[in-house]
């Protein structure tokens, strides 16, 4: 699963059937201090997420397939989780 | 799915018979301009490798496509198909406002 920040979305109005009813977000994967890392992709959405927020996408198709209930979706990202805002207090939280 | 700019099309005479009324674009990987607006080719073309992407949306040249690659590409077809990559959608417009910096505010609606 990629770690990323949403950073904008596009709209489609010809495409696959599956993707009917799916927000097409905008993610940019990043490491864990939030540096980007890679070049921006295009994730399905049915979660909301909002601008700058940072998401777990899958790539595994079979899951996504399941989810979307289309047994033949091309789609390979899908947000399946946004991640809580970190604020400065957790930053430097040392594990036990 | 990523960005891909369609800058040609292939054609194929002899083609594996579950190619059937496919079309296969020559696509350069493609970055989105910051803002909102709708999706332009980019000239010069954009750097990077050219891919043939399978696209039966009737994508043309000049087109803003997203595509998608490997094993989800071939799971389009009812029957197993040798394709890399699968046109998903063709694009109106694209908002693209990246975060530079690594401080992570908290998630705004998406205008």
């Amino acid at each position: 699963m990629l770690h990323c920040r949403v950073e904008g979305s596009a709209v489609s109005t010809i495409r696959h059937p599956s993707l009917n009813g799916w927000r097409l977000v905008l993610c940019q994967p990043i490491d864990a201090e939030g540096a980007d890392e890679g070049d921006p992709l295009l994730a399905v959405d049915n979660l909301g997420a909002g601008l700058h927020e940072r998401v777990i996408v899958t790539t595994d198709g079979k899951s996504i397939r399941q989810r979307m209930g289309h047994d033949r979706s091309p789609v390979r990202f899908m947000i399946i989780g946004i991640l809580d805002p970190v604020d400065s207090s957790q930053k430097n939280l040392q594990p036990a | 799915m990523r960005f891909g700019q369609v800058i040609g099309r292939v054609t194929l005479s002899p083609y594996d018979p579950s190619y059937r009324g496919g079309r296969f674009l020559v696509v350069l990987p493609w970055l989105p301009p910051e803002g909102e607006n709708p999706v332009a080719a980019s000239s010069p073309l954009p750097a990077g490798n050219s891919m043939v992407v399978y696209d039966d949306l009737g994508a043309g040249v000049g087109d803003i496509i997203g595509y998608s690659e490997s094993g989800e590409a071939a799971a389009a077809f009812a029957d197993p198909t040798p394709v890399d990559a699968y046109n998903c959608a063709i694009l109106d417009t694209c908002l693209y406002r990246p975060l530079r910096s690594n401080c992570v505010p908290a998630g705004q609606a998406i205008t």
